[in-house]
């Protein structure tokens, strides 16, 4: 919706591309992508647990934000640097954990839990980074796959004290926001039509920050860099810059957003998988973010709406969906590599030329 | 139990748990270290093996959801556990053809990403396929009657006959694609890609006859490892993944495009598993991938690597 | 049938007061706490209490997919048959006095399914589907302690009834036991009971004895309650170790276990693990040399393992071939549904819907601490497996276990679900059970009913 430029077609007559274009110059504004997102918090959960027929609901609606953070951040790895992790279960599962056992020993205050989930996850990605980014490519996506399946066997066997091993970690506690304001504290009136909830509003809340975020992140001269790195390498290595330095950063502020998620999950679930840390995680957030659409903010988002949706919803109606995502996993990959929201923006394009065709 | 008994059981131990790795690992190795392919669907390879062997040694039943609808109840040829290792490697190897042609080929020009991307999609689509027909449920996969039982080695220790039988499979598999790759026309020209894969891509001729049919033997042992582990193994879609991953972690440590690499990473794999087993079971799952990790930082060429599939 | 009618005239008003509130702002309603429900109300609204419309809604989340599939499909068309006899009559519902054959207080029972693919945070997200979108005023499934262990949290917090089915695990109803759910499945510290005097009296005095178990949770509380028991019956644990989680070759531990010169071996494996670790023990000869032990039973895995399981020892919690007039009941409208005869996992399925159906009729209301104060102690004798008592303090079920024996492979019947014979009906008080203060229901904290 919002980084994406369009190439305006020379068609277009001078009243349609006086128009355009100041359509395109608002669209190019970092705060048109976050009035966006926040125009997305109070529309889609109407929508979406009213539809007609298999309808949402609310903690879905959540579950959705909290997914669309980690794979927002997934893709400024993915997308922007063109590195393929197999392994940020680790991330999601290990921030997860870090915000049960503080909220158990220590005090769940909701930001706090966030705060030291998303800590973990920054420290964890810092050491897996170093030891991964040693390696470039298909080795990147092994030892990634690796670490992952590691951090997935101590936590089921030799820390199993700690984290209760298969059976989860159920110690979570979850205290008022701020210490006072409780997270199921609802609004009245017309508030509570658009806010819920306070816990809806802390979900929403950080989901809006992780695309104010990531928009800032993709447009500042770092964010330009990461995408000539996915590009061409060996160029912005010419130029003296230090590639591995770009790449740890963007490594680690992947894990930071997925530690957001993690915490979030957490406070969402008061409960801890340790599923959360198997590769199955790590390959539902690769396909999420490959098949909203890769290299965009919003192409994530669309992608964990789609996953979750057919994960939750669909799954009832048709016993082998997963074989339906696969293939549809696969049909993107080949054909249609930018995506849904890649097929969302060329369908758009299409049609304005259309339009102004029809204008000339 | 006297200390020679001790080396040979855990030898014997280490040997079985490396065969399957082993047979997995080399066409994993073979199609990097040559075509510079990164193929998760080699997993899939794998599962042809342990449902199309259980079709041909006894006996298929198809209890998915997608049978059903179509009538299918069950398939099976009963031929016996040999009919199966004969034959399955030769249709994974034809089904490893139709991947190269259909799959690996359009995907050789396209960064490595996509091409792990595919191939993870390919292999999600195969375990799915199974389970809508076959079911999600684990099935035995029988050991032929002349294997069942222990052997006793006198004061050396009794041991599971299947296990002495897999070692004695891998090894004459192993030893004759590795003749077949030192003393053959193709072979040669895997050498030539493995020690030059930068020329192989420049002259264009990865699409060529000797790297279809290296891709197709590669499959046909994955096929063969199927049939083998099939036994011994847990017989569900799932379990495509589980052998996938140390598989890979074999060729890591092993080295790159070559046979005697993915022996000596399996080997390593192996004594690593069995020896934490043996005195620190819970590690066990946890040390394979923290030698992979060490190996890689100290020597990231894996042990006997030749070359570098970095860039 | 007063009550009934006042019911459902609540529910009309109810509904008419609610008419101007879509799906989330009665949810959002719902948050508020207030007395969403109207002041005709008898109870305020809590989790999803009252029901709109005359239909209640019941939520079955099973494996339908993963390695307990097949338990998950028996215990599904045990519900279904639960929720059919529950509207039309048939099975125990004409033998329990609480039920009437013509829905439950009044309401129709509907269902809606789900898939735990039993992995916990599946199941927890389809539990919760049900329950904020299907509005099920209880739900019932899990065939795995992770499983139910993550539900039985979920239905705490949301104040919605959760009956477990299939959980053999000390923790669920020890340290991770709520107000919400209920057990009738027995643990692994009855299982210890049960099996450690036959056992014992079976192979003799001051034997040595081995385990093997699954290292997760289920598995370490097994080995925990075995080793307890049995070393209190004097006999002696030589080594207990632990095999890693997603291997499924055993033959180093087996050989281990051989080595170790013991007499007796403990296999505390589960399922598609047990028949694995039992085929490859018999297939190494170990029980040539030892006597081998799975503590719990269940069908597949006697399938899977086949003639191996030929003396083996374990327990299981019921059987179709029983002959009580509950069992006969129920294994014969099970069959002629089905063409199949009924699991264990399939009666508790099925008992657990029942017991549930009739704590609301004897409540006289779908309020879930009315319903809860009526299932606890709550005791009953016509489940086929004699006299039952579902504990107050812990919420779980004091009751008899079979021990059993495996049969050889020309004895096994599947077509009738035979594999092994009964060769005790264990009994509580008498040979298993525990009080409050002892055993897992020492570390058990039920938590509130919501209406404090």
């Amino acid at each position: 919706m919002s980084e994406q430029t369009e190439t305006p077609t020379s068609a277009e007559s001078a009243d349609a591309a006086g128009l355009f274009d100041r359509w395109d110059a608002l669209r190019e504004r970092e705060s048109f992508s976050i009035l966006g997102a926040i125009a997305f918090v109070v529309v889609f959960p109407m929508i979406f647990t009213n539809l007609p027929a298999y309808n949402g609901y609310m903690s879905l609606v959540e579950l959705i934000y909290i997914w669309a953070i980690f794979a927002i951040g997934f893709d400024l790895l993915l997308g922007y640097t063109g590195l393929l992790s197999f392994g940020h279960a680790v991330f999601w599962g290990g921030s997860a954990y870090a915000a049960g056992l503080f909220s158990a020993n220590f005090y769940g205050e909701p930001l706090l839990m966030v705060l030291v989930a998303t800590a973990t996850a920054v420290v964890l990605a810092l050491i897996i980074g170093v030891l991964s980014l040693r390696r470039g490519g298909i080795y990147f996506a092994i030892l990634t796959l690796a670490f992952g399946q590691m951090m997935y066997f101590l936590a089921l066997g030799p820390l199993g004290g700690i984290t209760g091993g298969e059976d989860g970690f159920t110690g979570v506690s979850v205290e008022p926001l701020l210490g006072v304001i409780g997270l199921d504290q609802g609004f009245a009136g017309v508030l509570g039509t658009v806010f819920h909830d306070i816990s809806y509003v802390l979900f929403a809340g950080f989901f809006v920050l992780a695309v104010a975020v990531a928009v800032r992140i993709v447009r500042s001269p770092y964010g330009t860099i990461f995408q000539a790195i996915a590009e061409n390498e060996q160029r912005v290595r010419f130029l003296g810059l230090n590639v591995w330095r770009y790449k740890i950063t963007a490594f680690v502020l992947s894990g930071a957003f997925a530690g957001v998620a993690g915490g979030l999950h957490t406070i969402h679930a008061q409960y801890v998988a340790v599923g959360s840390l198997f590769w199955i995680t790590s390959g539902d957030i690769v396909i999420i973010t490959v098949l909203g659409g890769i290299g965009s903010v919003f192409g994530p988002v669309a992608g964990t709406v789609a996953f979750l949706y057919i994960e939750n919803i669909v799954s009832g109606e048709i016993a082998f969906w997963l074989l339906v995502l696969g293939t549809l996993f696969v049909t993107v990959v080949w054909l249609f590599p930018a995506g849904i929201w890649g097929i969302v923006s060329s369908a758009r394009s299409t049609v304005r030329e259309q339009l102004s065709e029809d204008d000339s | 139990m006297s200390v020679a008994g001790s080396i040979v059981g855990f030898a014997i131990q280490t040997l079985a748990v490396s065969s399957i790795y082993i047979l997995v690992a080399i066409g994993l190795s073979i199609t990097l270290g040559t075509l510079k392919f990164v193929n998760f669907a080699h997993a899939a390879m794998y599962l042809a093996g342990v449902y199309v062997g259980l079709a041909v040694a006894l006996e298929l039943q198809f209890s998915g959801d997608l049978a059903g609808s179509i009538g299918l109840e069950s398939f099976g040829l009963d031929l016996g556990f040999l009919a199966a290792l004969a034959i399955v490697p030769i249709v994974t190897f034809g089904l490893g053809l139709l991947m190269e042609r259909f799959v690996a080929r359009p995907f050789y020009d396209r960064p490595d990403t996509d091409q792990i991307l595919v191939t993870f999609g390919i292999l999600l689509i195969v375990q799915e396929l199974i389970r809508a027909f076959v079911g999600g449920r684990s099935i035995t996969f029988s050991r032929p009657d002349w294997a069942e039982g222990a052997i006793s080695l006198g004061p050396l220790g009794t041991y599971a006959s299947w296990r002495l039988t897999i070692i004695g499979i891998t090894a004459v598999l192993v030893l004759a694609v590795y003749l077949y790759i030192e003393y053959t026309d193709v072979g040669l020209a895997v050498r030539a890609g493995t020690e030059d894969a930068e020329m192989v891509n420049l002259l264009g001729i990865r699409a060529t006859r000797p790297f279809l049919v290296i891709f197709g033997v590669g499959s046909g042992l994955a096929g063969a490892a199927g049939v083998v582990g099939g036994p011994v193994f847990s017989v569900v879609p799932e379990v495509g993944v589980g052998v996938l991953v140390p598989a890979f972690l074999v060729v890591v440590v092993g080295g790159v495009g070559s046979i005697a690499g993915s022996v000596v990473g399996g080997l390593l794999i192996g004594a690593v598993e069995v020896g934490l087993q043996m005195n620190a079971p819970t590690w066990s799952s946890v040390g394979i991938y923290a030698l992979a990790a060490v190996v890689l930082l100290v020597r990231p060429a894996g042990l006997m690597g030749v070359v570098e599939v970095d860039e | 049938m007063t009550e009934n009618n006042t019911q459902s005239r609540r529910d009309v008003l109810k509904t008419a007061g609610g008419a101007g509130m879509v799906g989330i702002a009665g949810l959002a309603g719902c948050l508020e706490g207030g007395g969403g429900g109207g002041g005709d109300s008898e109870y305020p609204s809590l989790g999803n209490y009252p029901i709109e419309g005359d239909t209640a809604t019941i939520g079955f989340n099973v494996p339908q997919t993963g390695p307990y599939q097949e338990e998950g499909a028996d215990e599904l068309r045990a519900y279904e048959l639960a929720a059919d006899h529950l509207n039309n009559g048939g099975g125990w519902v004409d033998m329990w006095d609480d039920l009437s054959g013509d829905g439950v207080n009044g309401y129709e029972i509907d269902y809606v399914t789900g898939d735990t693919a039993t992995d916990a945070d599946t199941a927890r997200e389809s539990a919760s589907r049900m329950i904020e979108r299907d509005d099920v005023i209880m739900f019932g499934g899990g065939s795995s302690s992770a499983t139910a262990i993550a539900q039985q949290g979920l239905a705490q917090q949301e104040k919605v009834l959760y009956m477990c089915c299939l959980t053999h695990s000390n923790d669920t109803t020890g340290g991770d036991c709520v107000r919400y759910g209920f057990r009738e499945m027995f643990n692994a510290y009855m299982t210890g009971q049960a099996l450690a005097p036959i056992v014992k009296e079976e192979f003799g005095d001051g034997l040595d004895f081995y385990q093997l178990y699954a290292d997760y949770t289920w598995g370490q509380t097994v080995e925990q309650s075995i080793r307890d028991f049995f070393e209190d019956a004097g006999w002696n644990e030589i080594d207990s170790v632990p095999t890693p989680l997603g291997s499924d070759d055993y033959s180093t531990f087996l050989q281990d276990a051989r080595d170790s010169g013991a007499d007796v071996l403990f296999l505390d494996h589960y399922g598609l693990d047990g028949s694995n670790s039992v085929s490859q023990a018999v297939d190494q000869g170990i029980n040539e040399d030892m006597e081998i032990v799975v503590p719990l039973y269940n069908v597949p895995m006697a399938a899977g393992a086949g003639g191996s399981i030929e003396g083996v020892f374990g327990t299981d919690g019921w059987d179709a071939n029983l002959d009580n007039e509950p069992t006969q009941v129920f294994a014969e409208s099970f069959e002629e549904e089905y063409d199949s005869t009924p699991s264990s996992p399939a009666r508790l399925a099925y008992s657990g819907t029942l017991n549930y159906a009739a704590a609301v009729e004897r409540a006289g209301t779908f309020y879930p601490p009315e319903v809860i104060r009526e299932l606890e102690g709550h005791e009953w004798s016509n489940g086929g497996i004699g006299d039952e008592i579902m504990r107050e303090c812990d919420h779980q079920t004091m009751r008899d276990i079979l021990v059993v024996r495996g049969l050889s492979e020309s004895e096994q019947d599947p077509d009738s679900g035979r594999y092994w014979e009964v060769v005790e009906q264990s009994s509580y008080p008498d040979a298993v059970g525990y009080d409050c203060e002892n055993g897992p229901a020492a570390e058990c904290e039920l938590g509130e009913y919501g209406d404090e």
